[in-house]
């Protein structure tokens, strides 16, 4: 439900800006949020299957052609899964800040990435490094509460 | 052993997840199909999406409606001013009545305010001195106004302050008009507070009340700027001329600022 709360926002909020600025994939971000908080008893396979069904919805409303979100969206998963699954339970807390910024910032980048390599264009370039610096803030905002989730968990 | 397990699965369900992603990039670019469920998918997501919808054309809406007012503020100061321009060149071309308390109103929006920094008492009827000079575009001869009526003009400049000359100096002396009769005066101050209107033809009707502004006689001093009213005859000379004795418009004795 959380999902599909941030898949609905994030369409929301890209109706609202109507092209005039670029809206943060923050349904991708609350699937970091959710991998690198779960328990390990809890599997990912959610998370795999999720960012699968989010980017094709994705593509069927914004792109026209499914395939592209779908794919940037489960590389991505894939990713964080592989990285936060190599760091022992111990090891999670403290230090890896810039670890968390760093996959939350690749969530933002290889999705939209996908269809400007593919289908190529100016305005996409453009827009791609603008949503870049749209997307900082929810970065940040996650990455605050990713941490400040994982220091309870460790107390 | 477990966690082997689930390693192996996480990564054949990813695997799988990836290839079926760049199955349907490899095929659903074709598929005429597709079409459809964008649509039906698009359909569906107008409900969710209808308030991002109307807020966005507030939004829109509210935005350009701003714009155009800028815009529309613009033209009309543009127009005002140009109005301004042409009514005073009609009034020089044909004489024709135009009073000055119409252009005091446009005068007024457009003026710049400048403080009083000195009002000596030993020439308080004299001269002032103002908080802008060179910096602030002020040049010899600048008229300057209180309430939108003429109280002087600027006599000299420095880089950061102005002296002005007030019309109640008994050195200020410019052409006016009596609005209502066109008839041509010269008015000046006594030094002490008065101001008079000279050299009017005797008998020609001149009341009390009637407006005085200033005369474009080749003056560095724009035509039609309000100084007062007529408040009555002080004089009558031998030569057929009178003088007339004027209530300034603005009130010299409490002012703190002046435009100009």
């Amino acid at each position: 439900m959380f999902l599909v709360i941030l898949w609905l926002l994030q369409d929301f909020l890209t109706v609202f800006a109507g092209g005039g600025m670029q809206i943060p994939g923050l349904f991708m971000l609350g699937i970091i949020y959710r991998l690198i908080c779960k328990d390990d008893s809890d599997g990912s396979l959610w998370a795999i299957w999720s960012a699968f069904a989010g980017g094709i919805l994705w593509d069927l409303r914004w792109v026209g052609i499914p395939g592209f979100f779908t794919l940037g969206n489960v590389i991505v998963v894939m990713l964080v899964i592989k990285v936060w699954g190599s760091i022992p339970p111990q090891g999670r807390v403290s230090g890896t800040g810039l670890l968390i910024f760093i996959l939350m910032e690749v969530s933002q980048l290889v999705p939209p990435l996908i269809p400007i390599i593919i289908l190529g264009g100016d305005t996409g370039w453009t827009f791609f490094f603008l949503q870049q610096i749209y997307s900082l803030p929810a970065i940040l905002l996650t990455l605050r509460v990713v941490l400040k989730k994982l220091k309870e968990k460790a107390i | 052993m477990d966690n082997k397990q689930n390693n192996t699965r996480e990564w054949f369900h990813g695997l799988t997840a990836l290839i079926l992603a760049l199955f349907l990039l490899g095929i659903s670019s074709g598929l005429g199909v597709m079409k459809n469920i964008v649509d039906l998918w698009g359909a569906a997501l107008a409900v969710p999406e209808y308030p991002a919808v109307i807020m966005r054309e507030i939004f829109v809406g509210w935005r350009l409606w701003s714009r155009d007012k800028d815009f529309l503020d613009t033209e009309v100061k543009k127009l005002r001013d140009e109005n301004a321009l042409l009514r005073r060149e009609l009034a020089r071309l044909t004489g024709e009545k135009i009073y000055s308390d119409d252009l005091k109103s446009t005068r007024e929006k457009n003026s710049r305010t400048a403080r009083i920094t000195l009002r000596a008492p030993l020439s308080w009827w004299n001269e002032i001195r103002i908080d802008k000079g060179e910096s602030d575009n002020i040049t010899q001869g600048l008229p300057i106004f209180y309430e939108g009526y003429l109280i002087g003009r600027i006599s000299s400049v420095s880089l950061m302050s102005s002296w002005a000359e007030l019309i109640t100096s008994s050195s200020f002396m410019i052409p006016a008009v009596i609005e209502e009769t066109r008839e041509l005066g010269v008015v000046a101050g006594d030094g002490n507070g008065s101001v008079f209107l000279h050299y009017i033809p005797a008998g020609r009707g001149v009341k009390s009340g009637m407006r005085v502004s200033t005369a474009m006689i080749g003056e560095q001093l724009a035509p039609g700027l309000p100084i007062g009213k007529i408040a009555g005859e002080f004089s009558s000379a031998s030569e057929g001329y009178a003088t007339y004795k004027i209530q300034p418009g603005a009130e010299l004795s409490k002012f703190y600022t002046v435009n100009y």
